[in-house]
């Protein structure tokens, strides 16, 4: 049903992860991102692993949700897995058939770069997964702030992902509300070609665009109602605070891309 | 012929930390030409159970039968054949709107039947005659033009036009100014009284409901706690109260009368015999005075 689908991914928790601020948390999947590229051979690749599979214990969350994140990834890792393996130029063929080769360092450019991909996945799915939707966009307005200078509209683009963010569940539950009254009209939304049911959803689409034209409209005069005025003096209810689990996190961060430089020397 | 439920069970999101038992183990028989009423606070289970009675929802345990068809059976069921049989108007019809004009809207329903376009006219004259909407000037205008309680018909028209044998209405007054709740009330008893249908009404309004349903239903928590006619489940006036659903204005007014000293009955849920029972006090009251 509709109605199950979970908007972001956030699984309730309360480990080390979860309790740090989201800036911090944004800060520091960055600074690993790039610790993640800079890497190019084993020792380095090793560390970030190894990094990396202890973020994931320390953030208490069931292997299942990475693997379901994993899931619509499969079949980009396979691709680009196969085509570095079989295109690689290199000295040691194990392999030929016609212009395609399997070489050494194919096979050796084939797992650095899986490993990349499943990694970068893993630990990005590591903040949606122990940060609410709606802190997370805190954390980006705070990290956007420095770019207002340059005509960012930080805390608009905050604003809007927020309510967003609010407006997807009604929506879906208007979705469903309609759909279903449709039905009741016998309208028949599953069977037939692509033409017939994207015309089927036509009494689906009328009635939930001009809801939700008029809700933008409501929530636009009950916000100036309200005196709502955009970013500047706004005080928020949830402050965020900096804590001693976030300078940890950084300087690891900052240590870990020191030593992704360091090990390319190895 | 009826409407069926037996031993229906439903629970929403099973097996996950969200799960909600909306139904529990209802049982319940409409007869045709009933008008029954479904009362009971908001999140009792109402829009659950009427979603069962043409399909929209499956049990999750239990039998639904249309006219001795179970209709979630896999063989033989065609649930459009069901939906055309039970019409259901849900709350806010209105919002189901989506035809550039009312008589193009209205024929919505009669179309997916696949009718053909004589018949499809005709009906959607007959549904807009019983809703009292003026065909000649109202076919050719965008719904979306219309009013409030213009829109709440058109949108009512739109289940009529498919002739249902049984006619679901999920809060049909919601929202709507007393006219406008007055009119369509007596078009929906109109349609019992004369083309026999058979009315399902579920409704916040008490009032509404002692006037018009011939046996209703009180629900709390995904189970059925009163049933029976309007009389007697209003007699149960403490445990309504409780539910939080009350009781007709006019038994309460009843009630209090009494608990000021005024010898009436108190089992009186409409105007009408409110008013024959204070005048009999009255008279009786009267030539005691003389």
């Amino acid at each position: 049903m509709l109605k199950d689908i979970t908007i972001g991914q956030y699984i309730n928790g309360d480990s080390f992860i979860h309790k740090m601020d989201p800036r911090s948390k944004i800060l520091v999947i960055m600074l690993y991102m790039i610790a993640l590229f800079i890497v190019n051979n084993v020792v380095g690749y090793l560390s970030v692993v190894i990094v990396s599979i202890v973020i994931v214990l320390v953030s208490q969350v069931p292997l299942k949700f990475f693997l379901k994140g994993l899931k619509p990834m499969v079949f980009i890792v396979i691709l680009t897995v196969v085509l570095q393996m079989i295109m690689t130029p290199g000295e040691i063929v194990y392999w030929q058939w016609g212009f395609l080769k399997i070489t050494q360092e194919g096979l050796i450019q084939a797992v650095f770069l899986g490993t990349r991909l499943i990694l970068l996945v893993s630990i990005t799915s590591v903040l949606t997964l122990t940060t609410t939707p709606i802190s997370l966009t805190d954390g980006i307005e705070y990290l956007l702030k420095p770019f207002k200078k340059i005509g960012v509209p930080a805390h608009e683009l905050a604003m809007m992902m927020t309510i967003a963010l609010r407006f997807i569940p009604t929506l879906i539950e208007e979705t469903d509300k309609i759909m279903k009254a449709q039905s009741a009209r016998g309208a028949d939304f599953e069977s037939g070609n692509l033409i017939e049911r994207a015309k089927a959803l036509i009494p689906l689409l009328v009635p939930l665009f001009l809801s939700a034209f008029k809700r933008a409209d409501e929530l636009a005069m009950a916000m100036e109602a309200r005196c709502y005025h955009g970013g500047e003096n706004r005080t928020r209810m949830k402050v965020l605070r900096y804590t001693y689990r976030d300078g940890l996190a950084l300087i690891a961060a900052v240590l870990l891309l020191i030593w992704a430089f360091v090990s390319k020397l190895f | 012929m009826s409407l069926v439920l037996k031993n229906l069970y439903h629970t929403y999101q099973p097996n996950t930390p969200n799960e909600s038992h909306a139904l529990k183990n209802i049982n319940l028989t409409i007869n045709d030409g009933d008008f029954i009423g479904i009362i009971g606070h908001t999140g009792s289970g109402k829009s659950t159970l009427i979603q069962h009675l043409n399909g929209l929802l499956k049990p999750s345990k239990g039998q639904v039968l249309v006219d001795g068809v179970d209709i979630n059976q896999t063989k033989g069921v065609h649930l459009k054949e069901i939906r055309l049989r039970v019409g259901i108007v849900f709350q806010y019809p209105e919002h189901q709107l989506f035809e550039e004009t009312v008589a193009k809207d209205i024929a919505f329903g009669p179309k997916n039947l696949g009718l053909n376009e004589k018949e499809i006219v005709k009906r959607v004259k007959e549904a807009m005659q019983i809703v009292q909407l003026d065909y000649n000037t109202l076919k050719n205008i965008s719904p979306f033009e219309l009013s409030g309680g213009q829109k709440r018909r058109v949108a009512i028209a739109g289940v009529l036009a498919m002739k249902p044998k049984y006619l679901i209405l999920d809060e049909p007054t919601a929202g709507l100014d007393p006219k406008g709740r007055e009119e369509i009330l007596t078009q929906i008893q109109m349609l019992q009284k004369e083309l026999k249908l058979t009315v399902v009404l579920v409704s916040h309004s008490m009032d509404d409901v002692a006037r018009f349903a011939d046996h209703m239903v009180v629900m709390k928590k995904g189970e059925i706690v009163l049933s029976g006619k309007p009389k007697e489940v209003f007699g149960h006036y403490e445990e309504l109260e409780q539910l939080g659903v009350g009781v007709p204005t006019v038994t309460k007014l009843m009630r209090q009368l009494r608990m000021r000293g005024l010898d009436v009955l108190t089992d009186i849920i409409t105007i009408e015999e409110a008013k024959n029972e204070i005048l009999r006090v009255w008279q009786t009251g009267g030539q005691k005075n003389a």
